[in-house]
């Protein structure tokens, strides 16, 4: 494999990895909670209830 | 009776009230000043300083122990004006907001600035300190340095007025946006002391901060005060 | 509220073209550039690192554009103030996404280069206190009382966004042992090289189209709870007025 030289046990290319892993993660990550919320705003739009904006306490 | 109380008028009938209310009971003076003292002796603790250390580290452990007096004197600066719904008549006062937030600023100011004034010696006696650089820089480098804890701290007290857990988010918001003054006014405080360095540049960062945020603070405290 | 029905499928069509954007440039990153002949493959880091870093300053005016605009329309146009609120919000977050995503990349590179997790230089406590001062916004939006927190939030915006030059000039003066940027010095050593600069720029793009996303999701999400809180308002109204008998 092309990338087979990022993985090693030298803390060079451990730390390669984790910056890119951890972006990936980080990243991705917060997209799908924004996602998830936004999925869960719009289920509790149907059924009619509040759920809590940035702008109310419980943010 | 035709009587027109000019923006300084306003000023001064805040700043008096303050004053006066703080006089009679002088607690945020005794509190300010015990806690003061005792961040010193912790910090002495801390670090055990010889003598050449202690110039290298006085100013730095100073504006932290104002630091975080103000901060409770700060906090309680406006549960005065909650008590008995003074606020809402303060609102509903034909004096300018500023006015309001200038007064009660230069009120603290003062408080804090009387808290310096009795711990500077005890400071030259607990370090032995004598300044190696130019002394009476001292008098410019304090107050710049304390109005721009104590203006900006006024205003963000004012923020957090009727939110939950009022005296957490005091330091959580006004700290980070003092950084660069507080660097200013330790590095000139240790530049002084230490006379290893010119304050100059430094003096001059606590003006134009100064400068920037009293505007800032002076513009917006309306909208801050009215933020329903 | 109904959006424009072409509005699903342009966010679509960005989000798989970011996507795609991002894969061609870690690929450039990892294997087509070069390796450097200093710092050997660790280098590549930058090419995460970097475009992290410029874009969350980038952010923080966002989020002081969208205050300035609650607090203009706040009493002119209420439901404008709304939007301009979500973008002041949407921007806080994901600035402080992209900044600790600097300062943890930043560290892990640090500790290779340097053999230090951190130090105080300037570049990194300019980052931290940039940091600091958005999480602080974002607690201030958390702890104050419903009504009140956008026009708090939007003046504490005010101030971080006239103090992030502030700390970044006073800062600078404190200390000098970063090495020296790599675009805007006049000094010729630290210049990337020419043929690090296609991955470089296609990494920005990169990262600056997934902000761009970011930022759209996370508005979305905001004016969906709005409207919900609205809706929520209205009908509290009406269950009191009994209309609905």
């Amino acid at each position: 494999m092309k990338l087979s030289w990022m993985f090693g046990p030298s803390m060079e290319q451990r730390h390669l990895l984790y910056v890119y892993v951890a972006v990936w993660v980080i990243q991705g990550g917060y997209a799908a909670w924004v996602a998830w919320q936004w999925r869960r705003a719009g289920r509790d739009a149907k059924v009619g209830e509040a759920m809590p904006s940035a702008s109310q306490e419980g943010y | 009776m035709n009587w027109q109380i000019s923006y300084l008028g306003h000023v001064w009938s805040h700043l008096r009230k303050d004053l006066q209310l703080e006089w009679r009971s002088r607690d945020s003076i005794n509190g300010m000043l015990f806690f003061a003292l005792l961040v010193v002796v912790v910090f002495s603790l801390a670090f055990d300083p010889t003598a050449a250390m202690s110039r290298e580290i006085a100013g730095g452990i100073l504006w932290v122990a104002l630091l975080f007096a103000s901060i409770t004197a700060l906090n309680q600066a406006w549960t005065r004006e909650q008590r008995n719904r003074v606020l809402e008549a303060q609102r509903m006062a034909p004096s300018p907001a500023s006015a309001l937030f200038l007064g009660k600023a230069l009120a603290n100011f003062l408080f804090v600035a009387l808290v310096e004034v009795v711990l500077a010696p005890l400071f030259i006696v607990f370090y032995n300190l004598h300044a190696l650089g130019q002394g009476w820089l001292l008098w410019v480098v304090m107050p710049l340095g304390t109005w721009a804890l104590v203006c900006n701290g006024t205003f963000f007290a004012a923020l957090g007025l009727r939110t939950r857990n009022r005296e957490l988010l005091l330091p959580l918001i006004l700290f980070p946006v003092s950084i660069p003054a507080l660097l200013g006014m330790m590095e000139a405080t240790t530049a002084i002391l230490t006379g290893e360095f010119e304050p100059g540049q430094w003096i001059q960062l606590l003006i134009a901060y100064n400068i920037a945020f009293t505007t800032v603070c002076l513009l917006l405290f309306e909208t801050a005060l009215s933020a329903e | 509220m109904e959006r424009p029905r072409t509005l699903g499928p342009i966010g679509i069509a960005w989000f798989c073209l970011t996507l795609a954007v991002i894969v061609y440039a870690t690929r450039m990153a990892l294997v087509v550039a070069p390796t450097d002949a200093l710092q050997g493959n660790v280098f590549r880091i930058l090419y995460y690192h970097v475009p992290h870093s410029m874009l969350s300053l980038i952010f923080p005016y966002v989020n002081l554009v969208g205050s300035l605009g609650f607090l203009y329309w706040r009493r002119r146009d209420p439901l404008k103030a709304l939007a301009a609120d979500a973008v002041a919000i949407s921007a806080a977050e994901v600035t402080v996404v992209y900044a600790s995503i600097c300062l943890l990349t930043g560290m892990l590179w640090g500790k290779v280069e340097w053999g230090i997790w951190w130090t105080w230089d300037w570049r990194l406590t300019s980052m931290l206190v940039l940091w600091l001062l958005y999480v602080s916004y974002l607690m201030l939006r958390r702890l104050s009382s419903t009504g009140q927190t956008q026009t708090l939030a939007a003046v504490l915006s005010i101030f971080a966004g006239i103090d992030v030059p502030i700390v970044y000039m006073s800062i600078r003066w404190w200390r000098t042992q970063h090495p020296s940027p790599i675009f805007f010095s006049g000094d010729p050593d630290s210049k990337l090289d020419r043929t690090m600069l296609p991955a470089f720029l296609w990494n920005l793009a990169a990262w600056a189209m997934w902000g761009v996303f970011l930022l759209t999701l996370r508005y979305l999400l905001e004016r969906r709870r709005q409207d919900n809180e609205q809706n929520a308002a209205l009908k509290a109204i009406e269950d009191s007025l009994e209309l609905t008998r």
